[in-house]
């Protein structure tokens, strides 16, 4: 059956576009690639599994938890590392270095808490699939398709009614004019990376359970990463697009042409793609 | 710049680099001061490309494992010369940096993320096909350079092989960056369309850069490859690119001393946190978030900056005991 594939893509997809919302998010606001991004998700897996294995909280209740660690991390790591160096003006290279420092950090610190063992969710899906018009789609694929999608919905409202998030799109598209509305530009950076935080955060509670969590899994991020060009840096509706994309791009990759040569594919396709779009799908056609 | 100060700076310089593996002759310190030429020469390459073309590459491990594999197959499986097969890393590297002019169109971000797919891609190409690159189980049995009669098999005579490559390299780059390609250069960083509008094309001459860098970082991969005795794909990852890349930025950008400095620091570091152990990277990481606050200058800011501080301190000391007049 060619449909039971596509929604394991389409499932994986959504948690990529989790990740690309906050890679997109941050490139919008400041120009910046944040390396580190992937590693807040990590973060979050492993967050999550403690929460519902070790202090037994019932899944549903860890995904909005382990949101809000993850946010926290997102919001520190700006305080605490990239706002100091950003506000010396530096080269921006200097800031992407800072995130990839940030990236080894969490990962090492990852490693030290949590070890350096994969760790198995408890099963928090039940085996029963939900079965639409014929299809199948299991528990474990559903949650990605049915909470990412809330998500990227409510991410949608926020940005479009809230005045925070009206603020927030202001201050990334013109950082004067928004200054002279009386917008407070570093506020809005904070929430950019407490709200890009937070989506890394639920990715990784998302991911935990199909794979496993591991402090290794920010490289994943870096697929996301790919995912997020494809559709166009600095694009909310080109993270959303391309993450989905991505992974059935992936999926039937893997499963038509070689599984070794999974990612290379992915990568592949996203040159490709770059070639005739050079802003990806849903680019900015023009440029500062 | 220039003078006789400077000139004298080169000799005590050269002097220095010439006899230090007499006066430091420990194996294993070598062996680092090795790893660090080799680094420092694939950093000069990136440092062309990002300091002075201002094109942010992050796939720069791909040239680097073409030409160590290249070096490695050429030796073992085509029994051909070591020294052919040493310069043999640098062309295919730089032939294979030609497949990626189509990409040098895109700008910024996206050429970046582009150069990262691109290691990804080659690194894939190492990992899996075994009946050339012997995959995952990596290429043994590579022999030591030689040049001629002259077998480099010690890292004490292999270090002269290593440092005559990084210094023919920086003084290449070193005329290059002044000449009018080198100007060019610095044109498409500073704005790509005025460049261009200057009758600059921007697509041939990142091309260029791009095939100059990875021409050296083929020679740097055709080195590692003798030195080491063998290779294995994940030598040439992602996380490979990035320390080069951190290499460059650490040393300071638009320097091409700046580049081997931060290969030097990085490689040394790397090398001596082990006895951290656990805590060795997460030093590591924390320390180059603190070093990315020196700006764009690198670690070339530090002596400056502790000059005036140590100013500071003395003109501090000066007043509290002798207030200048009117002070109070």
């Amino acid at each position: 059956m060619i449909l039971d594939p596509l929604i394991g893509g389409i499932a994986i997809g959504c948690i990529y576009s989790l990740i690309a919302l906050g890679y997109n998010m941050i490139i919008r606001a400041m120009d910046l690639l944040h390396f580190a991004q992937g590693e807040v998700m990590m973060v979050g897996a492993l967050t999550g599994v403690t929460l519902v294995a070790g202090l037994k909280v019932p899944y549903l209740l860890a995904i909005p938890l382990v949101m809000l660690v993850c946010a926290l991390l997102g919001l520190a790591l700006d305080t605490f590392a990239y706002r100091p160096i950003r506000h010396r003006r530096v080269p921006t290279i200097n800031v992407i270095i800072a995130t990839l420092g940030a990236s080894i950090l969490l990962t090492n610190v990852a490693m030290l808490i949590w070890g350096s063992e994969p760790i198995r969710y408890p099963p928090v899906y039940g085996s029963t699939a939900l079965v639409v018009a014929g299809l199948r789609i299991p528990q474990q694929y559903l949650a990605p398709l049915v909470i990412g999608g809330l998500l990227m919905a409510g991410l949608q409202i926020f940005f479009t009614r809230s005045v925070i998030g009206i603020a927030m799109r202001a201050a990334a598209q013109d950082r004067d004019t928004a200054r002279l509305m009386g917008i407070n530009i570093d506020a809005m950076v904070r929430y950019t990376f407490a709200v890009s935080g937070a989506m890394g955060g639920a990715a990784g509670a998302l991911l935990g359970p199909i794979f496993f969590a591991s402090f290794t899994m920010g490289e994943i991020g870096l697929k996301a990463f790919v995912a997020a060009t494809l559709g166009g840096l600095g694009s909310m509706p080109g993270a959303m697009v391309g993450g989905i994309l991505f992974g059935i791009i992936e999926t039937f990759g893997a499963l038509w042409i070689s599984s070794a040569y999974k990612d290379a594919i992915g990568y592949a396709i996203m040159i490709a793609i770059l070639l005739v779009a050079p802003s990806g799908l849903f680019g900015r056609r023009t440029r500062a | 710049m220039g003078g006789r100060r400077s000139a004298l700076g080169w000799v005590v310089l050269g002097i220095a680099v010439l006899v230090l593996p007499w006066i430091l002759p420990q194996r294993y310190f070598l062996r680092v001061v090795d790893l660090a030429l080799i680094y420092g020469t694939l950093a000069l390459g990136l440092q062309l490309l990002v300091g002075w073309a201002g094109q942010l590459s992050i796939g720069h491990a791909a040239f680097y494992g073409t030409g160590a594999y290249t070096s490695a197959i050429l030796t073992t499986k085509l029994g051909v010369p070591v020294e052919a097969a040493f310069v043999g890393g640098g062309l295919v590297a730089s032939l294979l940096a030609l497949t990626l002019m189509p990409i040098t169109r895109l700008r910024g971000n996206e050429l970046a993320v582009a150069t990262l797919g691109f290691g990804v891609i080659i690194h894939a190409v190492i990992l899996n096909e075994e009946w050339l690159t012997e995959g995952p189980f990596g290429m043994m049995r590579i022999p030591p350079l030689r040049v001629g009669p002259l077998l480099l098999n010690t890292e004490f005579r292999f270090y002269y092989a290593a440092l005559a490559v990084t210094a023919i390299t920086y003084f290449a780059f070193r005329r290059l960056t002044r000449s009018r390609f080198g100007r060019a250069l610095e044109a498409i960083r500073q704005n790509e369309e005025a460049a261009r509008t200057c009758g600059i094309n921007p697509v041939v001459y990142k091309s260029k850069v791009f095939v100059i860098a990875a021409f050296t970082a083929g020679l740097a991969g055709s080195l590692f490859a003798h030195l080491n005795g063998y290779l294995n794909p994940n030598d040439f990852t992602f996380v490979e690119s990035i320390n080069v890349l951190m290499m460059v930025v650490v040393g300071g950008l638009h320097s091409l001393g700046g580049a081997v400095v931060g290969a030097v620091l990085l490689v040394f570091a790397s090398e001596y946190l082990r006895a951290l152990r656990e805590y060795r990277m997460i030093v590591f990481g924390a320390v180059l978030i603190l070093l990315m606050a020196l700006g764009g200058e690198g670690v070339r800011a530090v002596p400056r900056l502790l000059l005036a501080a140590a100013r500071q301190v003395f003109r501090a000391a000066r007043h509290r005991w002798a207030p200048p007049p009117g002070d109070g």
